[in-house]
């Protein structure tokens, strides 16, 4: 609830992404590597077979020119959940025809078919099939390379060094293990999408609930509030009082109405323990009094549902007198009783009756989860302590 | 009698909460303004005993004006607002706000603060000290804090630098820090969290 679509994002979801990215370079730098070790493999093959320089350079730099072309492929494959169905030729057109050529040009200098055609088929494998289409593209390349293989070996004698071997073999296998690398990188990024988009519904569902919550609520009391006045209106000139007793009683509820909003909009917010206290800390001092605070480092176990009220009411009455100079605030565990203490040098004789029927209010809540208040007035300190079982016997947790 | 000047953007609840605090046999309503420049001005000219500012007001907010006041003269400033976003309070504590309200208070309550602000008291509403309890943590130091309100107008890591006069790799640091801690991607990003929460 706390950060929608426009909120900032949570770190782990940021973490994920980086995740996602880092697992895109990883795929990136395999599929590189391949194509690079193949170029190497089949140069290595031009030398063995004795072909001049030209040869070597055409396979080696035509190669390495082919294997950058392949980044573009990649990329548009990355970008393939955003952009529309099919092949976008005008992006993908360029490194096809450099597949071709280089093909075209090493495959006649080193007399290999299997050459020829291995860059267009790993071009072609790279591209944005629709599903299903892509394995059966992935198939036949195999197929076609692993047969080229075979005319090839049966047309011009095999030497019997390894290089030709391994880049016989390693041409055959180069679309399904790029495949399979891209297929790895499809998984993770299906889930990254799949948690999005998890994430998003639970935001939308919260917000209608929220919304819903809230027209119920000032329905409510709008039509409550629309009665009364109308009531009133008509009272006014035969009875007066009982009409002002009805604009007495609108004012009422526009009062319910604005609390019941409120409640509603401070349930979404929960802050531990320790939270609230650091928070009393910091506005005592930014009061101007000098505050003194021991909080236990496991503050966070302490009952929230218990002190919580007690740490609002009590900072609150402090806050609101002013005048004093120094705070004490602490909070620790004694035995198995969560102790709760404010202390401050303000004169006892300025209390006013809403501060003591909240010190009331707060004693009975406490007896509630069978805690117990302490006060005490001294000429120049006024403390309060908040004294509840570790485990209360209602549940906890939830204000 | 005390004399009150009032600031609200909202033309219909400065003059309906006027005639009410006029109603008060005891509380003189000497200036309406409508925006936080006014008041400043107002103020100065007029020397009221207390000041009751909203806080979302165009231009100067309401905190923003009792701290001017507050350095300038001997006024007593009591800020209200519709929703108290968090750290507000603190930051209105911190420039010597004496009187903190929420707005959907009764005249006659915000009478009875003017009379006790007046006399000297200190008036914190129990629900804007509950909100600003319930408040999330900021994560950023205040020297980081700092970076980002010198920052928050779009100024350059140099003009931030010669502001707070720090070198332009320590508040490169402290930014990298800041947009770690919040896990957001740019400086503006980060203005704008801190500035919904109420950090800055």
């Amino acid at each position: 609830m706390q950060s929608g679509p426009t909120g900032p994002p949570m770190p782990g979801a940021r973490q994920l992404a980086r995740g996602i990215t880092a697992t895109w370079w990883y795929t990136l730098t395999a599929v590189m590597a391949f194509e690079v070790m193949l170029v190497v493999a089949w140069t290595a093959v031009a030398v063995i077979e004795g072909q001049d320089s030209i040869a070597r350079i055409v396979v080696g730099g035509g190669g390495l020119v082919w294997c950058a072309s392949t980044v573009l492929l990649l990329r548009a494959y990355r970008h393939r959940d955003d952009a529309e169905p099919g092949i976008d030729w005008r992006l993908l057109l360029p490194p096809m025809l450099v597949a071709v050529a280089f093909g075209a040009a090493a495959g006649s200098l080193v007399g290999s078919w299997q050459l020829a055609l291995m860059p267009f088929a790993q071009s072609l494998s790279l591209l944005n099939w629709p599903r299903g289409v892509r394995y059966r593209v992935t198939i036949a390349a195999t197929l076609v390379l692993a047969s080229l293989a075979y005319i090839d070996s049966s047309r011009i004698s095999v030497p019997d060094e390894g290089p030709w071997w391994l880049a016989v073999v390693y041409t055959a296998i180069l679309p399904v293990m790029t495949v399979s690398s891209l297929w790895w990188w499809d998984v993770l990024n299906t889930m990254d999408r799949a948690r999005a988009a998890e994430s998003r519904l639970a935001a939308t569902q919260e917000r209608l609930r929220v919304a819903t919550d809230v027209h119920d609520l000032q329905g409510h009391h709008l039509q409550v509030i629309a009665l009364q006045l109308e009531l009133a209106e008509r009272l006014m000139p035969v009875d007066a009082d009982a009409g002002m007793e009805q604009l007495r009683a609108a004012r009422g509820s526009v009062d319910d109405a604005r609390q019941g909003t409120r409640d509603l909009a401070m349930s979404f917010r929960s802050v531990p323990l320790g939270d609230e206290l650091a928070n009393a800390r910091d506005l005592l001092s930014a009061a101007g009094l000098e505050v003194e605070a021991q909080i236990a480092a496991d503050a966070a176990q302490a009952p929230a549902s218990a002190l919580g009220p007690v740490i609002r009411e009590t900072t609150t009455n402090v806050l609101r007198h002013g005048g004093g100079t120094r705070a004490r605030l602490a909070l620790r565990r004694e035995g198995t009783d969560w102790c709760y203490l404010i202390a401050n040098d303000r004169i006892a004789a300025g209390e006013t009756d809403a501060e003591g029927s909240g010190l009331e209010g707060i004693r009975r809540r406490l007896a509630e989860v069978g805690g117990t208040l302490e006060v005490q007035r001294e000429p120049d300190e006024f403390t309060v302590m908040a004294r509840v079982p570790a485990r209360p016997t209602t549940g906890e947790g939830t204000r | 009698m005390i004399r009150v000047l009032l600031a609200d953007d909202e033309g219909m609840i400065r003059s309906a909460l006027a005639a009410l605090l006029r109603l008060e046999e005891d509380i003189d309503v000497v200036a309406e303004c409508e925006d936080g420049e006014q008041a400043v001005a107002e103020a100065l000219r007029l020397q009221p005993d207390v000041c009751l500012l909203d806080l979302e007001m165009p231009g100067l907010d309401g905190v923003e004006v009792a701290e001017r006041l507050h350095r300038a003269i001997a006024t007593r400033c009591v800020v209200v607002t519709r929703h108290a976003r968090p750290g507000v309070l603190r930051r209105a504590l911190a420039s010597g706000v004496a009187g903190f309200l929420p707005k959907s208070r009764g005249a006659d309550e915000v009478a009875a603060v003017i009379r006790r602000v007046a006399a000297g008291g200190r008036y914190v509403d129990p629900e804007i000290a509950a909100d600003a309890l319930s408040d999330e943590r900021s994560p950023l130091t205040d020297r980081e804090l700092d970076v980002l309100r010198a920052g928050r107008r779009g100024e350059t890591t140099g003009q931030i630098a010669r502001s707070l006069s720090l070198a332009p790799g320590t508040v490169r640091n402290h930014i990298s820090t800041i947009l770690g801690k919040l896990a957001v991607g740019t400086r503006q990003q980060a203005v704008l969290v801190a500035e919904e929460r109420g950090w800055i």
